[in-house]
């Protein structure tokens, strides 16, 4: 087996073009995860009836199944749904020219948020029941309770476990090449079909993903120790 | 709905494949986790330095890549060093290597951790009360481990069982793999309907293990139970946690 230095290096100079794409792929989804996430687990803890269990089956779902499945399912049925919607509101669209990193973005939106409300959930009860009848003793409303003791506290235990999902979520960008994107892995897939030298193409990508991935946790690490400086951390499982 | 119902039967047999390849994969990862775990102890530190860099780096890498790398590197490599030929080889094979280096990766932390987190005063307490070493390590450190791992080892399965499904990237047909072709096959006409199917496959599957594990949790539970070693029948288990229960009553 033969592996030409040279050719990793013009490969990985090009998958680097791929790098805005994939964290564009991986921030939006987090940021909408985030955004959603959190309710979600809220509701979950609070135990809200009907809520709490139509989320519950989403999550169980999300966490499920194969995340490629779910890319399957959604890059094929929102095309049909973006243009039943777009001709019952009136509104011209060709649904073809539509950009399919909206469906990528989609997809990992979902399985993130899954992930996310499920973390939350989990940081959300370390917090000890105690403090919020504290809280309540010493006259804080309910929600005050809530958004002055409980989440901060919270939101900081979690930030290991958001550490472990953002890098999850770079990796899992990968697989946005079925969807014919060109991000990193696209770029790759391609170079390797030109140049028929895909060990090499594909250890280029390797080291693109083994640099972002680190950069991600190290950040992470930095945030962690920054906000959380004597406070015993959350134990990360996977 | 009816359709969705009519292409579950024609995935399930290929659910031996993914069997297949997770059973598998989790033998010889475990046995590649060991050895890592064995290198994390070593007191030369290069060795460790290696074991920790290659946890590190599987950490880091997407399993695609992994399988892409395996896939086109390791036939050539098999060649150049050994000269066997696997071009032709199942691409279960592959799917298997794969997830074998990932494993011993994550597997080897996982054990780790469990190991360094028994509290070392309770092997010292266990050779001062005449245990051997062997002992010690067998019937008071390893259970305890091994229920601080059921957690991440139901993670473990999991990924497995869903990032195997990669595999129909490289021809491989396990139940994605057929139901990929069954797409192909059918010029995308019913493309909803296979994969619900082949999600409303994996979903049961998912919360199988997990269930599966909560309840080996609750077995292991030394909280349940008194410790004992994970070798002792479970019919004893049982008339013990009754006992205690009973007395529990009468108190």
């Amino acid at each position: 087996m033969k592996i030409d230095l040279s050719t990793i290096l013009s490969v990985f100079i090009q998958a680097l073009s791929g790098v805005p794409l994939t964290l564009e792929m991986t921030i939006v989804p987090f940021a909408i995860a985030c955004a959603l996430g959190f309710p979600m687990a809220i509701v979950n803890v609070k135990r809200v009836p009907v809520a709490s269990h139509l989320f519950k089956v989403f999550i169980s779902f999300m966490r499920g199944t194969p995340i490629i499945v779910q890319i399957f399912l959604i890059y094929n049925s929102m095309p049909a749904l973006i243009n039943g919607f777009c001709t019952a509101a009136g509104i011209d669209i060709n649904v073809f020219a539509i950009n399919p990193v909206i469906y990528a973005i989609t997809a990992f939106s979902l399985s993130e948020t899954a992930i996310l409300a499920e973390a939350f959930r989990a940081a959300l009860n370390t917090v000890d029941k105690g403090q919020i009848e504290a809280a309540e003793c010493v006259g804080l409303t309910g929600l005050r309770a809530y958004t002055r003791i409980v989440i901060p506290q919270a939101l900081g235990s979690s930030i290991p476990v958001l550490g472990n999902a953002v890098c999850d979520l770079i990796k899992t960008t990968s697989l946005a090449f079925s969807m014919a994107i060109l991000d990193v892995t696209g770029i790759a897939k391609v170079q390797g079909a030109a140049s028929l030298d895909y060990i090499d193409a594909y250890i280029a990508v390797f080291l693109v993903y083994l640099i972002l991935v680190l950069l991600f946790e190290n950040l992470f690490a930095l945030a962690d120790k920054r906000l959380n400086a004597g406070r015993r951390p959350l134990q990360v499982t996977r | 709905m009816e359709k969705i119902l009519s292409y579950i039967p024609q995935l399930l047999p290929y659910l031996s494949v993914t069997f297949e390849y997770v059973g598998l994969s989790l033998l010889f990862g475990t046995i590649l986790a060991l050895i890592l775990l064995a290198m994390k102890l070593c007191r030369f530190r290069v060795v460790r330095a290696v074991a920790y860099g290659y946890t590190t780096v599987m950490r880091c890498t997407p399993s695609v890549i992994l399988l892409f790398i395996v896939f086109y590197g390791l036939p050539s490599l098999l060649q150049a060093w050994l000269g066997v030929n696997i071009q032709n080889a199942d691409a279960v094979l592959f799917v298997v290597a794969t997830f074998t280096l990932f494993l011993g990766g994550s597997v080897s932390e996982v054990i780790r951790a469990a190991y360094l987190s028994i509290d070392h005063g309770q092997c010292e307490a266990a050779l001062c009360v005449g245990l051997s070493k062997r002992q010690a390590i067998l019937r008071i450190v390893a259970p305890q481990a091994f229920y601080l791992m059921l957690p991440n080892l139901c993670n473990t399965l999991q990924f497995l069982l869903k990032e195997g499904s990669l595999g129909y990237i490289i021809g491989l047909v396990d139940i994605t793999g057929k139901a990929f072709l069954l797409n192909s096959n059918t010029m995308s006409a019913y493309v909803l309907q296979i994969y619900l199917a082949l999600s409303l496959i994996y979903w049961p599957l998912s919360i199988a293990i997990e269930q599966g594990f909560k309840a080996l949790e609750r077995r292991f539970s030394y909280e349940a139970a008194p410790v004992r070693a994970a070798d002792e029948p479970a019919v004893e288990t049982e008339a013990i946690s009754a006992r205690f229960a009973k007395s529990g009553e009468a108190a």
